[in-house]
């Protein structure tokens, strides 16, 4: 009977994966579940807590077999895991089913909402067969501790024999060496065989990992695997947006009326461009945006231009990695809406004159004009120097 | 055979043991003072001693070296006297290294407050501590191998084999790492550069780990474990293959930190390969402590020091196996420079040493005190606390370190980064939270214990004449046939500490040698070139104002990283950079490529109120920074410094330097009054904004002109 449970339960864990890894084979090609990060530590989570069940049921097990008195209880336990891990195997296989049919766009965190609840349920109920197996544990532990009287000898299973090979506890003194150092002896088991073998294993990786990469040099190393990932990413990037309409550069931009965009755009200022040109384009580290000078031209072109590549040596970084063409057009679409509008603590002009339809005029050096102390900070101690 | 009577020194191990439970409250609490800095900046009360970048370095030395050291002290004072049935050496000997090792720790906690520091993680402190630990170190070896001259007992049993890998490891790291050029008392340079300074400093880094957390640990493992157990070690074949291997693959795994930095190719496959190898050792560790415990569980039902070893032994395996996991570079491109990383150390460090060293104290105090431990449900209770205090800080930044990392490398469809850094910051504030209270537990957790000791040691008396016996050694030995080839070197300890040398060198000397020899490894590129007088100046700013602690200087290639900050760094790039400050941790932003990024007017608002240039910003205020005047004595020692180090400025340069700082000094201010910033050219601030205006400019010069002009 115990063999029989245990064969099922390892038949349930490796089916489990295999189920994935067919699963995974077929949705390949469209993004699936596989992709989703939640999905993927919902996954763990479920794995990891089926993986403390089963450690805790065994252990369960060798306890209440080892003891004669609490016999009674046993085969209800057992019945009741049973039953109930069968059913977390249903449901596992099932969710894992509605995963990968899944598309993967809607719902919570970008699974479906239904993947999400079924795996969420898988959850709970492992917690509270957890919290089960915690209760029968206690209980089981208690009722040794009332019997003192007796001494528990623990066997151990004939999988935990045969993964430490080791000399059973009862038959210790075969093995025991002769040394004793302040009272403490050694045994001379073997090495358990699972360990020595994932250590050649391991071995084995390690001259595998670096033929693979440095002898063969088959392995794409890191400067490779850079310009592989960019050229992926290109190609995607291009293909979308041969497909969307969201594709404009600064020959093709076009000045923004439509009101909901500009207030678009005004959305992307404030949280990108404000701390330096102000709230309202006023300028603070960066130049005012609301007048009609201008250090890099004030056409709609050239403001987008001015956005989309930055003028690094002057502070102004290139925001092409950060902003959609589109969210530059609108950003350069509001800002140009700006003109004019003299706000509050405005910082004084720099640059060119610049007057829409005509060509830019005379330089102005502004600063020599007017000094401005907008953000001057005021320090502790300035009045002492 | 006529028995010897001895005595052993108990006084020793008590003031040890003394040692360990004040500085273990001490690190806790500036961990928990740094953890809630995250959230809340304002939390280092607007000075500069307790600000994070000099909170941290603290926290992590004092529960390095003070906690965890003193602990390892107490472990190895009280067994190893039991172990070789011998008194201590030399009480004068036990009494240096004693009253030594805690100054050291106070002057470390003074120092890194003071802002004094070399810039090299778990390797702070300025060349006068250097030596000092240096001296410190040999006394305690002394110590040691005298005692072990004068043992009854012939062989050494497997905790000291660790003990004594450690001395000759921990020496060996201590002294090459730390080779350093003196500027004044408190100020030096590492001897080394760049790529070179990360390999041999990752070297060190992780084998502090290994040598100073792991090896000396697994020592008081096999000799307390035993005992409180009562049961035999479970196999000694076992203990044989996994300390050789753990101390020869150990030392070979550094570069497992730096993967996808400039460090060469091979280095880093080295560095997995060789993580991957240890999984087995480490876990030969873990299997035989636990395994040890066969057939005595019922024992640690009833025994709350068990308890404490048992949870101690299971978080070593889980942290060395996670640790391999996180040097396979598929792994590592996710978990490097987030919370990830600092999650798995805590796992090491909370789990397996805050444990095992508890559970040796709940063990050791009743005993050198004659007594029972106070409060058995006490201690059961912080069991618990402690417990829940590790799984509630682990599991929130596990989660942040991988959110984080996600975030930065999502793409919109259109190929543009999705989220700004500042987005991933706001995320990641409530699971800093969560984070403190789980430390806050944990802490809970240490008072209480320090509680229950303090009524013990007051119940008790303690054990200051402890009188053993046994044979001396008889002058000729021959051994059994029938003995293990490994008992050899058991009775031979001046060769196992010369062949663990050996074993240790080799891995150290194959990476370096050709990292240093090799031009290759390092290409060099035309346009880089020294810092100038006021950016050294900034730097050294930098360094003492702990940047490094949040900020890296590594743009990896990924495309998310050249998208976010701009070309990736190359090996070249930091050849005169005295010590490399490519950091661990992206708490704030990449910083490699910052040089010419923002106007000189928005570092210097942003250094005096971060959130003016970057709302919803952690980083804490520097208003001394702004306030402070620039020590420009130095200048000279410093310029002459580095050119014994390689830096090639000119012959007699050190003469025009102050001239060049000046002028230099000069343009910046000139450029901040024209945003309407007023500054005397003589401040800090002045200094460090040379300094990050010139940070990975050198390479950016050449084509960062056509691409704005396009």
């Amino acid at each position: 009977m115990k063999k029989n449970s245990i064969l099922k339960l390892l038949g349930l864990l490796m089916l489990s994966p295999l189920s994935l890894f067919c699963q995974e084979q077929t949705i390949q090609k469209n993004p699936s579940a596989f992709s989703n990060p939640l999905f993927l530590v919902l996954l763990s989570v479920i794995i990891l807590l089926l993986i403390v069940i089963i450690a805790f049921s065994t252990a369960l097990k060798n306890i209440a077999e080892s003891d004669l008195l609490i016999k009674n209880n046993k085969t209800n336990n057992a019945q009741i895991s049973k039953t109930l891990l069968f059913l977390i195997g249903t449901f596992f296989v099932s969710s894992l089913n509605a995963a990968v049919t899944s598309k993967g766009n809607s719902g919570i965190g970008g699974l479906d909402s239904m993947t999400f609840y079924t795996m969420i349920f898988v959850i709970i109920i492992e917690l509270i067969l957890l919290t089960t197996l915690l209760f029968q544990f206690n209980y089981l532990l208690k009722q040794k501790k009332s019997t003192p009287e007796k001494v528990v000898k623990l066997s151990e299973t004939k999988i935990v024999m045969t993964l430490t090979d080791a000399v059973p506890v009862e038959e210790e003194e075969r093995i025991l060496l002769e040394h004793d150092y302040d009272g403490i002896r050694e045994l001379d088991n073997n090495l358990p065989p699972w360990w020595k073998y994932g250590f050649y294993l391991t071995i084995v990786f390690a001259f595998v990992y670096m033929i693979y990469y440095h002898v063969a040099e088959i392995g794409e190393l890191q400067d490779k695997e850079f310009e592989t990932e960019m050229k992926i990413a290109k190609q995607k990037v291009e293909e979308h947006m041969k497909k969307s309409a969201n594709n404009v550069d600064e020959n093709t931009v076009k000045l923004i009326t439509d009101a909901n965009e500009i207030e678009a755009g005004k959305g992307v200022y404030i949280a990108n461009c404000a701390v330096c040109h102000g709230k309202v384009g006023e300028g603070t580290v960066g130049p005012n945006l609301t007048d009609s000078y201008w250090l890099h031209g004030g056409s709609l072109t050239e403001v987008f231009k001015s956005i989309k590549y930055g003028w690094v040596e002057k502070g102004m970084k290139s925001w092409k990695e950060d902003l959609s063409p589109i969210q530059i057009a609108q950003v350069s679409s509001f800002i140009k809406s700006l003109s004019g509008t003299n706000p509050p603590n405005g910082k004084a002009p720099q640059g060119d004159l610049y007057s829409e339809g005509g060509a830019s005029t005379s330089s102005k050096d502004s600063l020599l004009k007017q000094p401005n102390d907008t953000i001057k900070i005021k320090l502790p101690n300035e009045s002492t120097k | 055979m006529e028995l010897q009577k001895f005595q052993y020194d108990n006084k020793t191990v008590k003031l040890f043991a003394y040692a360990t439970m004040f500085w273990s409250i001490v690190g806790m609490l500036a961990g928990l003072l740094a953890a809630i800095q995250l959230y809340l900046p304002e939390a280092n009360f607007n000075i500069p001693f307790t600000t994070f970048g000099r909170v941290r370095p603290v926290h992590t030395n004092a529960i390095i070296f003070a906690f965890v050291g003193n602990g390892i002290f107490m472990g190895v004072y009280y067994s190893l006297q039991r172990l070789l049935k011998a008194r201590m050496f030399s009480d004068f000997l036990s009494k240096i290294h004693f009253w030594g090792w805690q100054l050291i720790i106070v002057l470390a906690a003074i120092t890194l407050v003071l802002g004094y520091t070399t810039g090299k993680e778990y390797a702070e402190l300025e060349w006068p501590i250097d030596i000092l630990i240096t001296i410190v170190w040999v006394v305690f070896g002394w110590n040691m191998f005298g005692t072990i001259i004068r043992r009854r007992e012939r062989h050494l049993y497997v905790a000291i084999w660790f003990y004594i890998g450690t001395f000759i490891t921990v020496a060996m790291l201590h002294i090459v790492n730390s080779i350093e050029i003196p500027v004044t008392f408190w100020k030096s340079y590492s001897w080394y550069a760049g790529v070179q300074d990360a390999l041999v400093q990752w070297w060190y880094g992780h084998n502090a780990v290994a040598f100073f957390l792991t090896t000396p640990y697994l020592g008081l493992m096999y000799y307390f474990l035993p005992k409180m157990a009562q049961r035999p070690v479970y196999s000694y074949r076992l203990s044989i293959i996994h300390f050789w291997a753990l101390i020869f693959l150990y030392i070979w795994a550094g570069p497992h930190h730096l993967l996808y930095t400039s460090t060469p190719d091979w280095a880093q496959s080295l560095g997995v390969v060789f993580s991957v190898m240890l999984i087995a050792p480490s876990w030969g560790g873990m299997i035989n402590g636990l395994l040890t415990l066969r057939g005595a569980w019922d024992r640690v039902r009833d025994n709350v020091a068990l308890k404490f070893m048992v949870v101690a032994i299971t978080a070593y395996g889980m942290a060395t196996f996670e640790g391999p996991l996180l040097s396979l570079k598929a792994v590592n491109k996710i978990s490097h420079f987030t919370d990830w990383t600092i999650a798995h150390v805590h796992v090491g460090a909370l789990g397996w040493n805050g444990f095992l060293t508890f559970g040796v104290l709940y063990w050791l105090i009743p005993r050198l005190f004659q007594t029972k431990l106070y409060s058995e449900k006490m201690a059961n209770q912080h069991f618990w606390i402690a417990t829940l205090g590790i799984v509630l800080y682990a599991v929130p930044i596990y989660w942040a370190g991988f959110m984080q990392s996600s975030m930065w490398k999502d793409f919109t469809e259109e190929g543009q980064l999705k989220y700004q850094f500042m987005d991933t910051v706001t995320y990641l504030k409530p699971f800093y939270i969560a984070r403190s209270i789980g430390g806050l537990l944990y802490l809970t957790g240490a008072i209480m214990m320090i509680v229950n000791l303090i009524k013990t040691i007051k119940i008790g008396n303690f054990h200051e004449v402890e009188t053993d016996s046994a044979p001396a050694l008889a002058k000729e030995y021959k051994a059994h046939a029938t003995d293990h080839w490994h008992r050899w070197i058991e009775r031979k300890p001046i060769q196992m500490l010369i062949v663990s040398l050996i074993v240790v060198a080799i891995g150290g000397i194959i990476e370096f040698v050709p990292a240093f020899l090799v031009k290759s490894n390092i290409p060099t590129i035309q346009s880089v070139k020294p810092y100038t007088p006021l950016e050294l100046h900034g730097r050294d700013i930098y360094v003492r104002e702990g940047c490094y602690t949040c900020h890296t200087q590594m743009v990896r290639p990924f495309r998310d990283e050249v998208a976010r900050y701009g070309e990736y760094s190359k090996a070249g790039e930091f050849v005169y950079d005295h010590p490399f400050q490519w950091g661990s941790k992206r708490t704030g932003p990449d910083l490699a490529r910052v040089g010419g990024k923002y106007p000189d007017s928005w570092h210097f608002n942003h250094m005096y109120e971060p959130s003016s240039m970057a709302p919803g910003s952690i980083m804490p205020r520097y208003p001394w920074l702004i306030e402070d005047q620039l020590n420009a004595t130095n200048t000279i020692a410093k310029i002459k410094a580095m050119k014994r180090l390689g830096v090639p400025y000119p012959d007699g340069y050190e003469n025009n330097a102050l001239k060049d700082m000046e002028k230099q000094a000069n343009k910046i201010a000139a450029s901040l009054k024209k945003d309407g910033i007023e500054t005397l050219p003589d401040r800090e601030i002045v200094a460090l904004i040379a300094y990050l205006q010139r940070i990975g400019k050198d390479i950016k010069a050449n084509n960062s002109k056509s691409q704005a002009n396009k």
